[in-house]
């Protein structure tokens, strides 16, 4: 039983994975674009990208997600009774989404805009010393961005990064919501099929093991960017 | 011919005025120093002629030439601008070396990146790397940091650090080279070392345009030195004179004050 319910896990387990390394592969880019909205002199594009990230950080993430998977179907229901007009034929027609591609966005965006609001404390703690020192040697916006601004941003921000991105492995167990099949799903199961318990606190181990190793790897980077200060 | 001529520069703040019409002009190897109260303007002038700050009007002129032009500066396009930036090099106040970078690839980093924009890049690219590499360590040997390349800024004094934003400065060989308050945030036992840099650079007839609070410094080693008071160019000439018997009440009164500090 312990290796059958350890099987099932580890499969629950790579579902969870597959959630959290997507989400980060693509919120971390996200991100950074959302967090030059959010810091642009173009006013209106700023209030809008602030509103939003407002909308997203001020509402759980449990709700957005059931709100992009049943969304659409809702909207075409209702676009479906009113009918004859060719932009509500359009919506009529949303169906529901692929249950994972309904994770991978409401994570995605919501991750993306935790992952702005740490970009912009980083970038916006650089001195304005650095962009002049560049400017008066010559370099070009983006080499200063690159050459000089970006590492000393990721060194302010590897602490908060990790924080989150641990929060991140947790949060994924969500995705359940929508009957997505990650680690705690599988885990549920067996109290249904088996009458077994156990097996819900034996996914703490898991979460445990990654979240460890996680810890060791952002303080190994912690730690090669103390060269400098 | 005059080197750098400074034309009627206005600059403000929304409404607090800074600049209110500042002339100057000087000549190729001069050492010239800008003194005054803080809030005369010094600091602006110089962030206005380096192309931090706009100014709202006047001319800045080099060698004869219009380099500046508050009129029709809305056209210069970013490569024009760097291009123009080039001519002057400036030292800040708080040195802002580059934290990740060590000493030796703090000097070089910028003119590595402008080497990329040569033609002949490409094929001589390992022959112009050395070269750099060489102007780097000489310049550094010259500040006397030529055992600390390998130091990363966190590593140095605020004196030394001040000696690697020369040598940064020096690397992309400015026709003028700018000092904003160089000793300002420095210990007081600090600022001789950067002085006597300055110093040499000057028996090396180096174009420099100094802004500081060392009175003594500026009268050995100016040719000229420039008070400014509210932003406009109160009294200039030898330091003979500006120094040792101003003219003008108002640079009396300062000079005055500072030495009865």
């Amino acid at each position: 039983m312990f290796i059958q319910v350890t099987l099932s896990l580890l499969e629950g387990f790579s579902m969870t994975l597959k959630i959290f390394l997507l989400t980060l592969a693509l919120a971390l880019p996200l991100g950074l674009i959302i967090s030059f909205g959010s810091m642009t002199r173009l006013t209106p594009v700023r209030w809008l990208v602030r509103t939003f990230i407002w909308i997203i950080r001020g509402t759980p993430l449990m709700l957005q997600l059931i709100v992009i998977y049943y969304g659409p179907g809702l909207v075409a229901a209702w676009a479906a009774t009113k009918g004859g007009n060719p932009i509500f034929n359009m919506i009529a027609s949303w169906t529901v989404p692929e249950r994972f591609a309904a994770v991978i966005i409401a994570f995605v965006i919501n991750y993306a805009c935790y992952f702005s609001e740490i970009y912009r404390g980083g970038i916006e703690a650089i001195p304005r010393g650095q962009y002049e020192a560049g400017q008066v040697l010559g370099m070009t916006r983006i080499q200063i961005f690159f050459r000089v601004v970006l590492l000393q941003v990721v060194k302010h921000i590897v602490p908060p990064m990790s924080n989150e991105i641990i929060t991140l492995v947790k949060d994924t167990s969500l995705a359940r919501i929508i009957m997505v099949y990650e680690i705690i799903w599988n885990a549920q199961k067996f109290i249904k099929s088996d009458g077994l318990l156990w097996p819900l606190f034996y996914t703490g181990v898991y979460y445990l093991l990654f979240c460890g190793i996680l810890t060791l790897l952002f303080r190994y980077i912690e730690k090669r960017l103390d060269y400098f200060r | 011919m005059k080197i750098l001529e400074i034309k009627n520069l206005y600059k403000s703040f929304g409404k607090t005025g800074v600049l209110h019409g500042v002339n100057f002009s000087m000549e190729e190897g001069e050492v010239v120093s800008i003194i005054g109260a803080s809030g005369s303007g010094k600091t602006t002038l110089l962030r206005c002629i380096n192309f931090l700050e706009r100014a709202d009007s006047g001319q800045v002129l080099l060698d004869g030439q219009v380099l500046f032009d508050a009129e029709n500066q809305g056209r210069l396009t970013g490569k024009e601008l760097r291009k123009k930036q080039l001519n002057f090099g400036l030292v800040f106040q708080d040195f802002n070396l580059f934290p990740q970078y060590n000493v030796l690839d703090n000097v070089m980093l910028a003119p590595r990146l402008l080497a990329k924009e040569r033609p002949d890049f490409k094929a001589n690219r390992k022959a112009i790397f050395s070269e750099i590499e060489e102007t780097a360590r000489g310049l550094l040997n010259r500040v006397g940091l030529g055992d600390k390349l390998t130091n990363y800024p966190c590593e140095l004094s605020g004196g030394q650090k001040q000696r690697v934003s020369i040598a940064r400065a020096l690397a992309l060989k400015p026709r003028i080279l700018f000092f904003d308050e160089p000793t300002s945030a420095l210990d007081p036992e600090l600022t001789g070392e950067i002085l006597k840099v300055i110093r040499k650079l000057a028996e090396e007839h180096i174009t420099m345009v100094i802004v500081t609070h060392e009175i003594d410094f500026a009268s050995n080693v100016s040719d000229k030195v420039i008070f400014m008071a509210d932003g406009i160019v109160v009294e200039e000439g030898p330091p003979s004179q500006v120094i040792d018997h101003p003219q003008n009440e108002r640079t009396r009164s300062f000079l005055q004050k500072l030495n009865e500090k």
